[in-house]
């Protein structure tokens, strides 16, 4: 039977995870077109953190710093952001299908970071900050179209998602169209996710989204309790209101800062959370950080399927996530209702 | 030791009125009233989830409205009617929840969180399942375990909404009689709404009865439990006597005759 969390096991854990998240990223790294052995990557990581020259060709020397790098460092980030985020949507919804994606919180992000790119594409922090205001209406939407007099129903919540979702993406289409002019990526990668574009947001979005994570974990104790319901938690001392207030603004600045950069990639934070619920247990002291690095893990494997299995063409990130996350999310419909 | 002073309650029209009684430490209160009446809104008045609109609730000569919410949850436990828990989580974890209030934000569970959890497990008999999943209890069992979690944190007073209205009559009478039991041994005060009168008149030390938002009347089950009282508050033909065994007030409903053809053509 699982053992309670305690914080010898969340450490060893997250050392756990640390670890095999470098491996993974070194083999992403090595990986691809042009194959670079493990130990060149070594020397290039150690040269940028030491100022020195690396003693690897130049070309190796590009393909690592400037292709790959800042591409595994996106999939990162973006997996970890998304994966956080659906944890957090999870506890405070009291609902485990509840994902960035499936609410429609992703498409209302792009929506704002297209929005920002075609009407001040010159400010570039307007981007995932306009995100994160489509993000933080959406969710608000979704939360008040999916309550019932008796508070929210799984299905009607999904439902709320499901048509918030369509109505945005036509909004995406339609920007997308009319707005010719501007350096806007194509309407797939929006939709479907991809990490091929300019990576020059990465350390603005990587601040947005470390902050994001980490005051979510600081609140991982009362989400314990909201899991549970609103009302107990707040009988149990939870100041429900402040809690909800701090989480949703916060997932919903984390998956406005992945989609600025990523577009839409769907099922990460439906999938992942549930991965870590099962082996790990549901204490969200353990659910949020461990999520971060599994999602980072699994959106980095992804990544490296999509960009190899048909190069030198690339898929688009969310075809390999939808591939896997729509049957999950079959099975966890049927297990939950 | 508690002390509701003349609450009343406004929600577009007038929910409470005058509500006024006292609770002593070892005392049961049974909460009785026909749907409505507003004793869910009074439980939440209770235990701070709602403010009174006018009067106040003292508990040890404290105004709930003043005391921060962390100290509340120490001082009251909340058990409801029902609790569903969606996601993966052992009996112990559940219990610890209980602990929340002496926590601090990311603190994990002390040597002393563990020992007050494992107590108030082991008074409600559920100490044998703490590895088990909450949602893969009975219904019995999982009132148990939430009762146990409102005991987890030592309170003054326990308030219960409706806790055995999803049993069957076994698990209604080990409840109840737990819940008096501790409110003996613990010298807790306890508050249950309830919709068995039978029950509330075996285990309740005093009843309330609620009728439309008001106080019809407040006192011992033979005080309160009158037949006049009760056909009154429920609108319905009840007969109430006296339990042989126990010699507490026992109702039993009087239903009219069936109507059949016969009877309707005045055979």
């Amino acid at each position: 039977m699982r053992e309670r969390l305690t914080q010898k096991r969340l450490l060893i854990t997250l050392v756990v995870l640390s670890a095999v998240l470098l491996v993974v990223a070194c083999v992403a790294i090595a990986i691809g077109s042009e194959s670079v052995s493990v130990l060149a990557i070594v020397k290039i990581l150690a040269a940028k953190l030491t100022g020195q020259v690396a003693a690897v060709s130049p070309e190796q020397q590009i393909i690592i710093a400037e292709v790959r790098l800042p591409r595994v460092l996106l999939a990162i980030i973006v997996g970890a952001a998304l994966s956080v985020a659906g944890t957090a949507y999870q506890a405070l919804l009291r609902n485990p299908l509840a994902d960035p994606y499936i609410l429609g919180v992703s498409t209302g992000a792009a929506l704002g970071a297209i929005a920002a790119t075609v009407f001040a594409e010159r400010l570039p922090i307007g981007r995932p900050v306009a995100a994160f205001i489509g993000a933080t209406l959406t969710i608000a939407t979704v939360y008040f179209l999916g309550q019932t007099q008796r508070g929210a129903s799984n299905e009607r919540l999904i439902l709320a998602g499901v048509i918030t979702n369509s109505f945005l993406s036509s909004a995406v289409i339609f920007l997308l169209t009319v707005a010719t002019g501007s350096h806007l990526r194509s309407v797939f990668s929006w939709l479907i996710g991809d990490f091929s574009g300019d990576v020059k947001l990465l350390p603005l979005i990587a601040g947005f989204i470390v902050v994001g994570m980490v005051i979510i974990f600081f609140q991982a104790r009362s989400l314990n309790l909201l899991m549970i319901g609103e009302e107990p938690a707040r009988a149990l001392g939870v100041e429900v209101r402040r809690v909800q207030i701090i989480v949703y603004l916060s997932a919903s600045l984390i998956t406005g800062a992945a989609v600025a950069v990523s577009g839409v990639i769907g099922f990460v934070g439906l999938i992942i959370p549930h991965a870590v619920r099962l082996v790990g247990g549901s204490d969200n002291r353990l659910v949020v950080p461990a999520s971060a690095f599994v999602g980072a893990i699994f959106l980095l494997f992804a990544d490296t399927i999509a960009r190899t299995v048909i190069a030198p063409s690339e898929l688009h990130i969310g075809v390999i996530t939808a591939l896997i996350g729509a049957p999950v999310f079959v099975y966890l419909l049927r297990r939950v209702s | 030791m508690l002390e509701v002073k003349d609450i009343r309650f406004d929600y577009q029209a007038a929910v409470l009125k005058g509500i006024s009684f006292t609770l002593q430490r070892g005392e049961v209160l049974a909460v009785l009233g026909p749907n409505g009446a507003g004793k869910s809104t009074l439980m939440k008045i209770l235990i701070g989830l709602l403010a009174p609109s006018r009067g106040e609730v003292l508990l040890d000569g404290k105004n709930l409205k003043t005391l921060p919410r962390k100290l509340l949850a120490r001082w009251l436990g909340y058990v409801a009617q029902e609790t569903i828990v969606r996601f993966p989580l052992t009996a112990m974890e559940f219990v610890l929840q209980g602990r929340f209030a002496q926590g601090r934000l990311l603190g994990f569970e002390t040597d002393d969180d563990l020992h007050e959890a494992k107590r108030a497990m082991e008074m409600t008999e559920t100490y044998a399942f703490a590895c088990r999943l909450v949602h893969e209890l009975s219904g019995g069992e999982r009132q148990r375990v939430t009762l146990a979690r409102a005991l987890a944190s030592r309170p003054r007073l326990l308030v219960l909404d409706e806790p055995i209205a999803n049993l069957d009559i076994s698990h209604q009478v080990k409840l109840l009689e737990l819940t008096r039991r501790l409110a003996h041994e613990e010298g807790l005060a306890a508050i249950v709404v309830t919709h068995e009168l039978n029950l509330a008149a075996e285990f309740a030390s005093r009843v309330l009865l609620l009728q439309a938002g008001e106080m019809l009347a407040c006192g011992t089950p033979d005080e309160v439990m009158t037949e006049a009282h009760l056909c009154a508050l429920f609108e319905a033909k009840l007969l109430v006597d006296q339990n042989p065994v126990s010699h507490a007030p026992r109702v039993t409903v009087v239903a009219p005759p069936q109507m059949t053809l016969e009877n309707r053509n005045g055979k």
